[in-house]
């Protein structure tokens, strides 16, 4: 999978048009074979755009600053990054004027060990769903499965988990990378950065990580599209992935098997209200 | 430093029977904040209420916990009590210790007293975070829509527009009546149904405060009490009633023969049909369904001969809009399909009708021209076996309650056969009789003397066809034998349930609406005329079964509360509702779609101060708010507060237990 040639040509035709302000997209690192994102205002930068199975990062999170979101963007996104764009979209987060969409059918990209990711081992959806431009060839939509660490976990012990969640939620330093990461984290005032969010503090203790992280990832419950930004931000390494796993099981189940951001205007699992919701269980 | 006063009361041995009052009391007397706290046999009494106000003012309260009954029961009273003192009426806090736990914990009355307890360390330490509250005033729309034109219908768009309010009556059908206009006499005076019908039916057709809108319904419901606003559909009736004079050519020359549903099935009525002859208004209307022209586009044969040119094919449904203030529901019954009834062969025997079918053979205007006659061979009948309770009482194959209005209208029935054959004999099975009416006992007791109706205390088992005849196998119980009973004709007294659209009306209205699909009432003896929806009543059937006169007096009561609702200008409205801080709201506008009452609206505000940029946030309307706390709950950056239930208040009742 090596589309920098087509996006570049993108770009420089984009730019040519006047249609952007800015270009979002990779860049290859300069001391190993890793991707940065890269945001170009300047078409002689052109040339150092590339796309490869080592482009991981969801760059619709680079949508979330003010100074972004009022201008004309041009955007590289895989299926998962795409989901994730739709409910900003959805959201009122962005405008779909404003956004030039360049979608990427996704072959799956590559983890630190240069092995395929889980989550591109897992996608369910690898096409994107919202685009301007469609670079490679679309393979659909897969079957659900129930991630693969989700299933082991069942398998222990109450205490086991439990330990073992303690042992992940010492490790957090509460530096918030995760939430800075998350496309889908654009709140003007989040909610654990409030005064009055009392039950949220205690810095650094394990049960202030607990909530922290639980309130958040419930936050993203329903929304969340397991591009696993947070998880590549994480300065401590925690398996950020099975708390939203965890959510999005339940939710499939439960909730005429819904995955966030597939559909347009579709809002999540916890934000519709409809007449036909069943109401049996109200007194 | 805040003053706290808390009062807890014995109501009676309710509360005092299982919780330890004065331990509570002694209990309550150890928080910190607790300047005051007493014991009374009855709080809400005068002299209980008089202890609070003397006590604010004694002890420079700053706010107020009395333990007693849910707040549903006794909250406005002690509101007003403190305001009475001269303290903000939102600085009360009720600790529910009778609902919540001297009723539930009657076995453990330690528990009991020790949730107790908490209960007021969670009231107390919410009531230090309350703030002044102060209600809001809201205009009222002084216009009240009716849904349904049965008698129900027009007897509360009568009165309340005797009192000089504009009513806007929808009706589902092309004229109003509804189903007493399918009676033929009605118990327990045998006067006839329709003389007493037809003239209210014209009064409200002629009213001028009355506006009447027939073959219609209502498809959308906004806004909040006293100013609502609806969406009617006027349904195409292909007919403009602006120039039709109701002169009848279209329907006589019309060829297409369609069951008459007004009539039961039992005869046809034209495509193009007025329900029945003393219909209001009286202007025909084009079954879209059954009508040629509009399934084949041939015939118009209707258009040809109508003199008016009123019939017009293109004609399509219309949407009007209403400003309304209150809402009456009058949606009235429907009955039950006895189908389940195998073991009687219905379905098979066409001898076997429901009640209502019987209902308009013996009517004058209906198609037999007020002669019962079987369906099978058109004879007149000499025995008919009625069987009550079809249906109703039935837990197995029906529903359970008793459907009320059986008892009295098949003794009716076993009169007006008495009328219409004198030579016949009734048979009737029955479970029970319940004649509980002005005059019902007595009315029953005349069908047995008077008709000589045989009643046979018991269920019928098995019917089954022996020649032209049906055999009719049940068990009387007060002989305990078998009997069998060879039946002309077989009248089942089939259920009253509740419409079939009820429940989707109900969710249009928001309205709540139990397992039967009958709407409910805010409280069953104290409040049954109310939905639990401010602004919105009931009348009539689409409550629980009733008769006549219950009905009407429902649908006066709903006229009375409307017009108390409409007696100001203004109306107070309960300031406890959400608020928005738009600096911290990310206009994600999830709460929008959360929104049960359409509530939440977008605005523009500058990105900053001074800023020439804006952003999109968003915004609550105040008057439509009714507090639920939904947005609230939803929003990811707590931008949302409900007043009186804020983060600090909930917070601090979590921490003191």
């Amino acid at each position: 999978m090596d589309y920098s040639k087509q996006i570049q040509e993108i770009a420089s035709k984009l730019f040519a048009e006047n249609k952007i302000d800015y270009f979002v997209g990779y860049k290859q690192n300069s001391f190993d074979d890793s991707q940065v994102p890269f945001l170009i205002t300047d078409p002689a930068e052109i040339p150092k755009l590339v796309f490869t199975d080592r482009s991981v990062f969801n760059l619709a999170n680079y949508l979330k600053p003010d100074h972004t979101k009022r201008k004309r963007v041009g955007l590289v996104v895989k299926g998962c990054d795409s989901r994730a764009l739709n409910l900003m979209l959805t959201e009122s987060q962005v405008k779909r004027e404003n956004v030039y969409i360049i979608g990427i059918c996704c072959e799956g990209v590559l983890n630190e060990k240069g092995e395929k990711a889980q989550n591109c081992v897992e996608c369910v959806m690898p096409d994107p769903v919202v685009y301007d431009e469609m670079i490679g060839t679309p393979t659909g939509k897969r079957e659900y499965k129930v991630n693969v660490d989700i299933r082991e976990l069942a398998t222990k012990a109450l205490e086991e988990r439990a330990d073992y969640f303690e042992s992940i939620f010492e490790n957090c330093i509460r530096c918030n990378a995760c939430r800075h990461s998350c496309p889908l984290c654009y709140c003007a005032k989040c909610c654990l950065d409030q005064e009055t969010s009392t039950l949220y503090h205690g810095a650094n203790t394990s049960s202030g990580a607990m909530h922290a992280l639980m309130t958040w990832s419930l936050h993203l419950a329903g929304r969340c599209v397991d591009c696993r930004n947070c998880e590549k931000a994480c300065p401590s390494h925690l398996p950020l992935h099975l708390l939203h796993k965890q959510n999005e099981s339940v939710i499939y189940e439960n909730f005429q098997q819904h995955l966030a951001g597939m559909e347009k205007d579709d809002r999540g699992a916890f934000y519709k209200y409809s007449l036909s919701d069943p109401d049996d269980f109200i007194l | 430093m805040a003053r706290v006063g808390v009062f807890v009361c014995f109501c009676g041995a309710n509360i005092a029977g299982v919780v330890d009052v004065p331990a509570v009391v002694q209990e309550a007397k150890k928080i910190k904040e607790v300047k005051i706290a007493i014991e009374y046999k009855y709080v809400c009494s005068d002299p209980g209420q008089q202890m609070i106000r003397d006590a604010i003012v004694q002890n420079r309260l700053t706010s107020v916990v009395v333990a007693a009954c849910s707040p549903r029961m006794h909250e406005k009273t002690f509101r007003k009590a403190l305001s009475d003192a001269g303290m903000n009426p939102y600085l009360l806090e009720i600790a529910n210790i009778r609902e919540h736990s001297s009723w539930v914990h009657q076995k453990d009355k330690k528990a009991a007293t020790e949730k107790a307890s908490d209960l007021i360390r969670m009231a107390v330490a919410k009531s230090i975070a309350n703030e002044q509250l102060h209600e809001i005033s809201v205009p009222v729309t002084k216009r009240a829509l009716v849904i349904g034109g049965g008698i129900a219908g027009i007897q509360a768009a009568l009165d309340i527009a005797d009192a000089r309010i504009p009513v806007t009556l929808v009706e589902k059908s092309p004229s109003i009546g509804g189903r007493m206009a399918q009676l033929d006499e009605t118990f327990p005076t045998l006067d006839c149904s329709q003389c007493i019908l037809t003239p209210k039916m014209v009064d409200v057709a002629s009213h001028p405060y009355i506006e009447l809108i027939p073959y219609s319904e209502v498809i959308e419901l906004q806004g909040y009490v006293g100013n609502y606003k609806v969406k009617i559909k006027k349904k195409a009736s292909y007919v403009d009633f602006s120039t039709c004079t109701g002169c009848g050519t279209c329907t006589q020359k019309c060829p297409v023969k369609v069951p008459n549903e007004f009539n039961m099935n039992i005869d046809k009525r034209k495509a193009i049909y007025t329900p029945f002859p003393q219909a209001v208004p009286n202007k025909p209307v084009i079954d879209a369904e059954h009508c040629t022209m509009l399934l084949k586009g041939k015939c118009g044969i209707c258009a040809k001969f109508c003199e008016k040119g009123s019939i017009n094919f293109k004609m399509v449904d219309e949407v009007i809009e209403r400003e309304i203030g209150a809402v009456v529901i009058a949606t009235g019954y429907d009955l039950w399909d006895p189908k389940p009834y195998e073991e009687y062969g219905v379905g098979r025997y066409k001898d076997i009708i429901t009640s209502l079918e019987f209902e308009r053979m013996v009517s004058a205007s209906g198609p037999t021209n007020g002669v019962p006659v079987r369906p099978s061979d058109g004879k007149v009948p000499k025995n008919v076996v009625f069987i009550k309770c079809i249906g109703s009482r039935d837990e197995a194959k029906g529903i359970e309650y008793c459907s009320k209005i059986c008892c009295m209208y098949t003794a009716k029935h076993a009169i007006l056969l008495h009328h219409k054959v004198p030579d016949s004999h009734a048979y009737i099975f029955y479970m029970d009789i319940r004649a509980a009416g002005k005059g019902y006992e007595e009315f029953v007791k005349r069908a047995q003397v008077e008709t000589a109706a045989t009643y046979l205390r018991g269920r019928v088992s098995k019917i089954y066809k022996k020649g032209d005849k049906l055999m009719v196998r049940g068990e009387d119980a007060q002989i305990g034998q078998v009997v069998e009973v060879e039946a002309d004709l077989v009248v089942l007294a089939t259920a009253v349930i509740a419409p079939k659209d009820n429940p989707a009306l109900a969710r249009l209205l928001g309205v709540s609406y139990d397992k039967y699909g009958y709407m409910s009432e805010a409280h069953p003896k104290l409040r049954p005329v109310e939905t639990a929806k401010a602004g919105i009543f009931l009348a009539g059937c689409t409550q629980a079964p009733k008769d006549i006169p219950d009905t009407v007096a429902q649908a006066s009561a709903c006229a009375a509360k409307v017009c108390g609702l409409f007696a100001g200008d203004t109306m107070k409205k309960d300031p406890m509702i959400s608020t928005i801080n738009n600096e911290f709201c990310s206009g994600c506008q999830n709460c929008i779609t959360v929104c049960p009452y359409q509530a939440i609206v977008t605005e523009e505000i500058p990105l900053g101060y001074g800023s020439k940029e804006m952003r999109t946030v968003a915004k609550i309307n105040e008057g439509v708010c009714q507090g639920c706390g939904s947005c609230v709950a939803i929003c990811r950056s707590m931008a949302i507060t409900l007043a009186g239930f804020t983060d600090t208040q909930i917070i601090n009742e979590i921490v003191a237990i």
